[in-house]
């Protein structure tokens, strides 16, 4: 079936750009409800301080190549002795962190604020669109799909013989929500909380990172091979002076 | 993109290059900016066009590919004192943009061919 369609201006006008007007707008408004509601978590000592060990670790592990092996031998010990190295977590304290953090009422509260932000404007939006806007043609997408696409896009038209490519609003909606989070990177920087994937990885990673990370470092600082990378820099810096000197 | 925003972040070292990370974040920033923009650019000049299908998406590595070729104009050509590989600023996003465009790509067709 390979006739055009011609849909009336109408549906252009009331359809298509209120809609990406609105879930721009929305998406707006969610960033800043978001910065307003985000409340200061007064900051655990503890969780500070390992985080700061594991960084020092990770430094040292990046730069290894630039101290003499003593220096970072010395330095290696220092972190991952058994008895009082810093990256040493004994068996047992090993599992209390994950435990406080997911029972711990505040970061709960949290992680529950940031989601319901996240889901109730899709929620809401969706239930709008689905109300107002069913039941017609809305878009005509540029490129064929084939037809297990149909039930997916076409869920408001009941006519089998229109082409794939006529969807209806739902598939606008969804169109929409995924291609304006470009757009919204663009306008509202860096931090923006439209990316809902991307939060809830971050949100989940951040329960676990003090106990596990510090295995983790410790395994890595014992496989560290250490390559000096500057030998004989004295004469090498002997040279370098050399020529400046003599150009 | 300022000039003062790609900052060049190779340490005098011989032989290891040593990169300031938080300039290569802010460079890889840039690029990622750069190829939204270009990509939204990019859906509606091929919607206003009236490109379906195949050449839609050719438009759009087209457009990717400029970019590409622009942004290493932009870092003179000497991509290994900005980025800390070619892939980077080649291929690295490539695929990021192709959501914003279709969207842009659909709405620019729909207004001026449909409607």
């Amino acid at each position: 079936m390979a006739e055009e369609l011609v849909l009336d201006t109408a549906i252009r006008d009331w359809v298509l750009i209120p809609l990406s007007i609105v879930m721009v707008l929305i998406g707006i408004l969610r960033y800043f409800v978001s910065k307003l509601m985000r409340t200061t978590q007064s900051p655990d000592a503890k969780i500070i301080k390992e985080g700061s060990v594991v960084i020092r670790a990770r430094n040292l592990r990046a730069a290894a190549g630039f101290i003499p092996l003593k220096a970072f031998r010395a330095r290696k010990v220092y972190y991952t002795n058994e008895e009082n190295g810093l990256l040493h977590v004994p068996k047992g304290q090993a599992q209390n962190p994950q435990a406080q953090m997911f029972s711990d009422p505040n970061m709960a509260m949290d992680m529950m604020k940031k989601n319901l932000s996240m889901i109730i404007p899709q929620t809401l939006t969706f239930a709008w669109v689905n109300f107002f806007f069913s039941g017609f043609v809305a878009a005509k997408i540029p490129f064929p799909l084939t037809q297990r696409f149909r039930s997916m896009l076409q869920n408001g038209i009941d006519l089998s013989t229109v082409d794939v490519s006529y969807v209806s609003s739902r598939s606008w909606y969804f169109l929409n929500l995924f291609g304006l989070r470009g757009l919204f990177s663009l306008i509202l920087g860096e931090e923006n909380a439209t990316d809902d994937t991307q939060r809830m990885m971050q949100m989940s990673g951040f329960g676990f990172d003090p106990s596990k990370s510090l295995g983790a470092e410790k395994d890595g600082l014992d496989i560290v091979q250490h390559d000096w990378v500057l030998p004989k820099f004295e004469q090498r810096a002997q040279a370098v002076l050399r020529k400046r000197l003599s150009s | 993109m300022a000039s003062h925003d790609e900052s060049g972040k190779k340490s005098n070292e011989n032989e290891m290059p040593t990169f300031n990370a938080e300039n290569l974040q802010s460079n890889m920033k840039v690029v990622y900016y750069c190829r939204t923009f270009m990509s939204i650019i990019g859906g509606v000049i091929a919607g206003i066009c009236g490109f379906t299908g195949l050449m839609g998406f050719v438009v759009y590595v087209l457009v990717m590919a400029i970019t590409s070729v622009c942004l290493t104009a932009r870092a003179g050509f000497s991509i290994h004192s900005y980025f800390d590989s070619w892939n980077r600023v080649l291929l690295d996003g490539f695929l990021g943009g192709l959501l914003s465009f279709v969207l842009f790509w659909t709405f620019a067709y729909d207004i001026v061919h449909i409607f």
